[in-house]
């Protein structure tokens, strides 16, 4: 690994930026059936979303193309709190990298039992997801409504003194206003963004695609979204040095460097494993390079570093 | 802990060597690969990038391997985007391949694998056929379409005639496996009906003994796979079936291909990419 890639993240050293996205990757092994990935290859694994009893998860079709992006309906497939802990964490093998539960609640004090029974566990921290799209209670439903992802927060923060990350949703007004309540709550990090809600319709039935009618839009398709997002976030976090995992859409390192520059200390890497599953190494070195080019000694010296252009409008252009 | 799973499979760029078009929008296509030929097991599959327009890997079965020239053969049909990019690949090119991937068909005890294949389901019969050929199995093959067969058929050498079925697919010719074709439509030397009333035909003519040594193996479209299952259960004969679902990673990463297994304990979403594609009948329909 190249040694100015390691950083610190919610008090965590990581040796890269590089996390790999919730609901990508399973419980952390799958992807290591493929010869050449190495789960020491990223800095953290966030593992599926994890409720507090099991789920089956949605009817198929659960994925579908779209142009330059994918839509999934998972709708939580998980095992459950218990067996998550009980029986795949101890087969993790924590040398290898961080790892970081997310969970999904369907009610807040659920989410502060699931965050309790994690925070006995040896997770290195915890996600709280309150922008998943696809399940009927809970998720997205607390995401929207920066009071009730105000009091999520505040009850896993309550249960836990693990590190905390608040992953939020791009499908509501005003993102900034909802990161403040989550830092005002007590998180420690932001995963900024989650999926956007979209469709797909088969013409040849007249019906959607996907089992669940709608489902959560991710890939390059959301990039330009997800990089705005991150930057009107870190105009809140950066007062509270509450570092953010930038994701939605990262597919090289240009894309992650842009992510990094808009404000993000760690870059999600999710769909793009389906395409290249061992996109990670060469994410590392395109990074690494970058920093080296640009005489900058680690990842801390490029965080939000964007300058922004002064912004004259046209027409104050044609005025002059 | 057990990593045995680690390392499974590989990302290969294969070279396109051969690229046929046959009647009905079907292709075989031919790629080299020294790993994909070597490792695969009947019923796995490969995940193939079709083009740089469209960076979803689509999954297509394994047909047959050429161990020795290092290359594997799939046959496709055409239903939609990444289907159509995959047939404008050109000899030369070089495509992303990730394999081989799934469970596979278990070969049993029973020594009279009766193969049904329909449609683009045939090549992982013909992938199992190709693995028993030299072995102490007595297979007999049944392959339905309703669109003309990806290749020439030939008339059976043992000039046995199950109903009109008198035609079978060269390959199985040239490895001994008896095979017989079944199509709605009037096709020279095929059974006219159904893969499961060809199969009956087959069925009803052995005897007890040999009915006892039967275990079907089948792979195609969902309404005939939930044909040959009921066909196996009233034959009381054991019965593994390959199923498809749309796939992202296709390495058990994202659970976007399961369907729904009876397991003891009760209903589960199981991952047709890794958990499968094979899965016991009995347990999905
Ligand atoms: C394990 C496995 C093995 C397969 N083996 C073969 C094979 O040997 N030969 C072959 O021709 N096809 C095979 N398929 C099916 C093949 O993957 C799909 O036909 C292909 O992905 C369709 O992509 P498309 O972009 O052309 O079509 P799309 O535009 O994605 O879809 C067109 C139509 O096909 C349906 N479809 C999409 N994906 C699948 C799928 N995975 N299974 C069934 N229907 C689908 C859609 O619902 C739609 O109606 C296999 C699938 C799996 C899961
Ligand atoms: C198949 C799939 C499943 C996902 N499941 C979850 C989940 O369980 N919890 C969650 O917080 N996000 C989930 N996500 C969202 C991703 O973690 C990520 O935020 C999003 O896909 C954007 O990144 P990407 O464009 O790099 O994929 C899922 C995404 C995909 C594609
Ligand atoms: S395709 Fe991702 S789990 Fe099967």
């Amino acid at each position: 690994m190249h040694n100015n890639l390691k950083t610190q993240f919610c008090g965590l050293e990581l040796d890269s930026p590089i996390v790999l996205l919730s609901g990508c990757v399973g419980f952390g092994e799958e992807y290591t059936r493929i010869e050449g990935f190495s789960n020491t290859d990223v800095g953290a694994i966030c593992l599926k979303g994890t409720t507090l009893e099991p789920r089956l998860g949605n009817i198929p079709s659960r994925v579908t193309e779209t142009p330059e992006g994918m839509i999934n309906a998972i709708g939580l497939q998980n095992p459950g709190t218990d067996i998550v802990i009980n029986e795949i964490m101890p087969k993790l093998d924590k040398k290898e990298t961080r790892f970081i539960i997310n969970i999904s609640g369907s009610s807040i004090e659920e989410y502060g039992e699931i965050a309790k029974r994690f925070d006995d566990s040896d997770i290195d921290a915890i996600e709280i997801n309150i922008s998943c799209p696809n399940v009927k209670e809970g998720g997205v439903a607390f995401g929207n409504d920066p009071d009730m992802s105000y009091r999520v927060v505040e009850i896993c923060r309550k249960n836990t003194t693990k590190p905390l990350i608040t992953k939020l949703s791009p499908n509501q007004t005003n993102i900034a206003l909802n990161a403040q309540r989550c830092i005002d709550a007590g998180t420690d990090g932001l995963a900024v963004i989650n999926t956007l809600m979209g469709m797909s319709i088969d013409t040849k039935t007249r019906r959607p695609v996907i089992g669940n009618n709608q489902g959560g839009l991710s890939g390059a398709a959301i990039k330009p979204v997800a990089l705005l997002k991150v930057h009107q976030v870190y105009q809140v976090s950066k007062k509270y040095n509450v570092p953010i995992i930038g994701q939605g859409g990262i597919m090289t390192a240009n894309d992650a460097i842009e992510f990094i520059i808009a404000g993000a200390s760690t870059v999600g890497i999710g769909t793009a494993l389906f395409y290249d599953p061992l996109v990670c190494p060469k994410i590392n070195d395109g990074i690494s390079q970058y920093l080296i080019d640009h005489q900058l000694n680690s990842i801390d010296d490029l965080i939000g570093t964007l300058e922004l252009n002064s912004a004259i409008s046209q027409c104050d252009i044609g005025s002059k | 802990m057990s990593k045995e799973h680690r390392n499974t499979i590989k990302v290969v760029d294969c070279q396109v060597l051969a690229h046929y078009k046959y009647e009905g929008d079907q292709y075989i296509i031919t790629l080299a690969s020294d790993v994909i030929a070597n490792e695969t097991k009947p019923g796995q599959f490969v995940h193939i990038s079709v083009s740089d327009a469209l960076p979803m890997r689509r999954p297509i079965s394994v047909m047959s391997v050429d161990k020795e020239n290092a290359t594997f053969d799939l046959l496709y049909k055409v239903v939609g985007k990444g289907t159509q990019q995959l047939s404008e690949r050109k000899i030369g090119e070089v495509l992303s391949v990730i394999g081989p991937i799934g469970n596979g068909f278990t070969m049993t005890d029973k020594k009279r694998p009766l193969l049904i294949g329909g449609g683009v389901g045939m090549p992982p019969m013909v992938a199992i056929a190709q693995s028993i050929k030299d072995s102490d199995y007595h297979p007999f093959a049944i392959l339905g379409s309703e669109v003309p067969f990806p290749f020439d058929a030939q008339v059976a050498s043992n000039g046995k005639d199950y109903q009109g079925a008198t035609h079978t697919m060269p390959e199985f010719e040239d490895w001994n496996i008896e095979c017989r074709l079944a199509s709605l439509q009037n096709y020279e030397g095929s059974f006219k009906g159904y893969v499961t009333d060809l199969a009956k035909v087959y069925l009803d003519g052995l005897s007890a003994e040999e009915l006892a040594q039967v275990e079907v193996y089948s792979c195609g479209p969902h309404p005939m796979l939930e044909a040959v299952a009921k066909l196996a259960k009233q034959y009381n004969l054991p019965c593994q079936v390959s199923l498809e679902e749309n796939m992202a990673c296709a390495v058990g990463g994202c659970a976007g291909c399961v369907v729904e297994v009876q397991t003891d304990n009760g209903p589960a979403m199981k991952r047709v990419c890794v958990d499968g594609p094979v899965f016991d009948a009995t347990t999905v329909f």
